[in-house]
Parts: structure tokens; C-alpha cells; sequence
């Protein structure tokens, strides 16, 4: 199982659940995962093309993993996945 | 709070990033170590991004407000950091032995005030910064609505706001 920690914009599709436990293998995984679980998430974090939105960064164990090997990001029972809304202000 | 460092030609260069986008609104990072800046990172501002304001904690008044603008509009009175540049700022500080001390931002049109907006998402964000393994920064916040840029520079925690004590030299 690997933890999962939903900001809290996502919250309204995860049943206002902050974590959220997955079996994935990878990042792209994860993300269809979720999507089963929690339908609508997946645009959310994704593009079209399947790549990450630029105003959105996902996190495994404290590692950006745009400088791990990105979706393709292998991950393993115990692993913690951080999604992090990009910084914002009005 | 121990005070902050800020070097008065990095101060410049964060009002001329403001002076470069009016009226949109910039936004970047100061790093550096123990409260003593040495380094500026420019941010692009990519609130006009299709689904941008989803995902960036607006409150939803914010969001819907957002939703009825036109891009350019939108990036008048808010910023959404480009989390690919921001990627690549984190490396390089890392590289650098440097931590995050400052998340700058400007409003073209308002004072050098949090808005509400700020402080919710400041305060959302606290959460976030240990896991992704940076300190809680202070907010710079220039504001261009007069005719001499003001800037000043805040502590935002539990919703609370306290002007920093900050050092230009």
C-alpha cells in the first residue's frame, strides 16, 4: 500500500479524505488508481497527453519527482506520495 | 522570528520583476541561509493556465470570481506559480546549500497587504512545506498602486499575520 496525501482542493473528489491508501507500481499507476477510486482527479493532476500539470507537483517521500523519473516513477508498498498544489495568491 | 536579510539589489530586482509584468502580477523566491538572502528566483505566473485556479487552494468565491475572467484578467489580481520553474529553483538551492526564505509575489492595483486570498493559502500551505522539505517562508509582497513601489514582508501562521523585521542593505 502506498499513502497518498490529498490537498485540500482535491479533497471534494476523495470524499474529504486527506489520505488516501493505493496499490500502484508507478506514478502513472497511481494516478489511474485514483482515478477508479475517485473519478474526475485525473484531469485534474494530468494533461491530456497524460504529463503533469504545470501548476501541480507530486511528491514521493519528500522527492519531486520531475528530477525522479517523473510518471514513470517506480514506487513501492510504504512509499508516501505527496500531491502539492503549486503556490498561489490574489 | 529571528529578522530577515535582504539585499537591497535583490529588493531592486524583485520591484523591476514587478515593473516588468504590471499590471499583471509576478511572483518568484528568495533563498539563501539563516534568514540572510543571497538569491532571487523569477517564477512564471501561469494563473491564466486552463484549470490553474482548481488546483491552487482558491477559496471557491475566488475561484468562481477567477472563472468569469478572461486570462489576462485573471492575472491582474492573482498568481499561480509554475511548479516546473519552481522544480527547478528547489534543485538549485539544493545544489547551492541554500534553504527557501521568502515567497514574493506583487499587486499591481493593491497595498503591500496580504489579501484574504493570500492568507488562506499561506495558511493552507504550511501543512505542505515540511513535506516537501523546505522551511516555512516569509511573504514579500510589492505593491505598484502608488507611484513609489512599496514593499513589505510578513509572517503568515495559523491565519495570523505579523509584519517580519527585515533588514535592507
Amino acid at each position: 500500500m502506498i499513502k497518498v496525501r490529498i490537498p485540500t482542493p482535491l479533497r471534494p473528489l476523495t470524499k474529504n479524505q486527506g489520505e488516501v491508501d493505493i496499490t500502484a507500481g508507478s506514478i502513472t499507476d497511481l494516478v489511474n488508481s485514483l482515478e477508479a477510486s475517485y473519478p474526475g482527479i485525473k484531469a485534474r493532476l494530468c494533461d491530456e497527453s497524460g504529463e503533469l500539470r504545470r501548476f501541480v507537483n507530486i511528491y514521493v517521500n519528500e522527492e519531486d519527482i520531475r528530477f525522479l523519473k517523473g510518471k514513470d516513477t517506480a514506487l513501492k508498498t510504504g512509499d508516501e506520495v505527496s500531491i502539492v498544489p503549486a503556490i498561489a495568491g490574489g | 522570528m529571528a529578522h530577515l536579510v535582504i539585499p537591497k539589489a535583490i529588493l531592486d530586482d524583485i520591484i523591476a520583476h514587478a515593473k516588468e509584468l504590471t499590471p499583471y502580477e509576478c511572483c518568484g523566491l528568495l533563498a539563501g541561509n539563516n534568514g540572510v538572502v543571497t538569491k532571487l528566483y523569477r517564477i512564471k505566473n501561469i494563473v491564466a493556465m486552463e484549470g490553474a485556479q482548481n488546483l491552487s487552494s482558491f477559496d471557491s468565491a475566488k475561484a468562481a470570481h477567477l472563472e468569469r475572467l478572461s486570462p489576462e484578467e485573471r492575472a491582474e489580481i492573482a498568481f499561480v506559480m509554475d511548479m516546473q520553474d519552481f522544480s527547478t529553483a528547489k534543485k538549485d538551492m539544493r545544489n547551492n546549500g541554500l534553504d527557501l526564505q521568502v515567497v514574493y509575489h506583487s499587486h499591481p492595483h493593491d497595498p503591500a497587504r496580504p489579501s484574504v486570498t493570500d492568507i488562506k493559502i499561506a495558511t493552507d500551505y504550511e501543512e505542505i512545506w515540511p513535506k516537501i522539505n523546505l522551511p516555512l517562508p516569509a511573504y514579500l509582497i510589492v505593491s505598484l498602486m502608488n507611484a513609489e513601489p512599496d514593499a513589505k514582508t510578513y509572517w503568515i501562521k495559523s491565519g495570523q499575520v505579523s509584519l517580519a523585521d527585515v533588514l535592507i542593505r
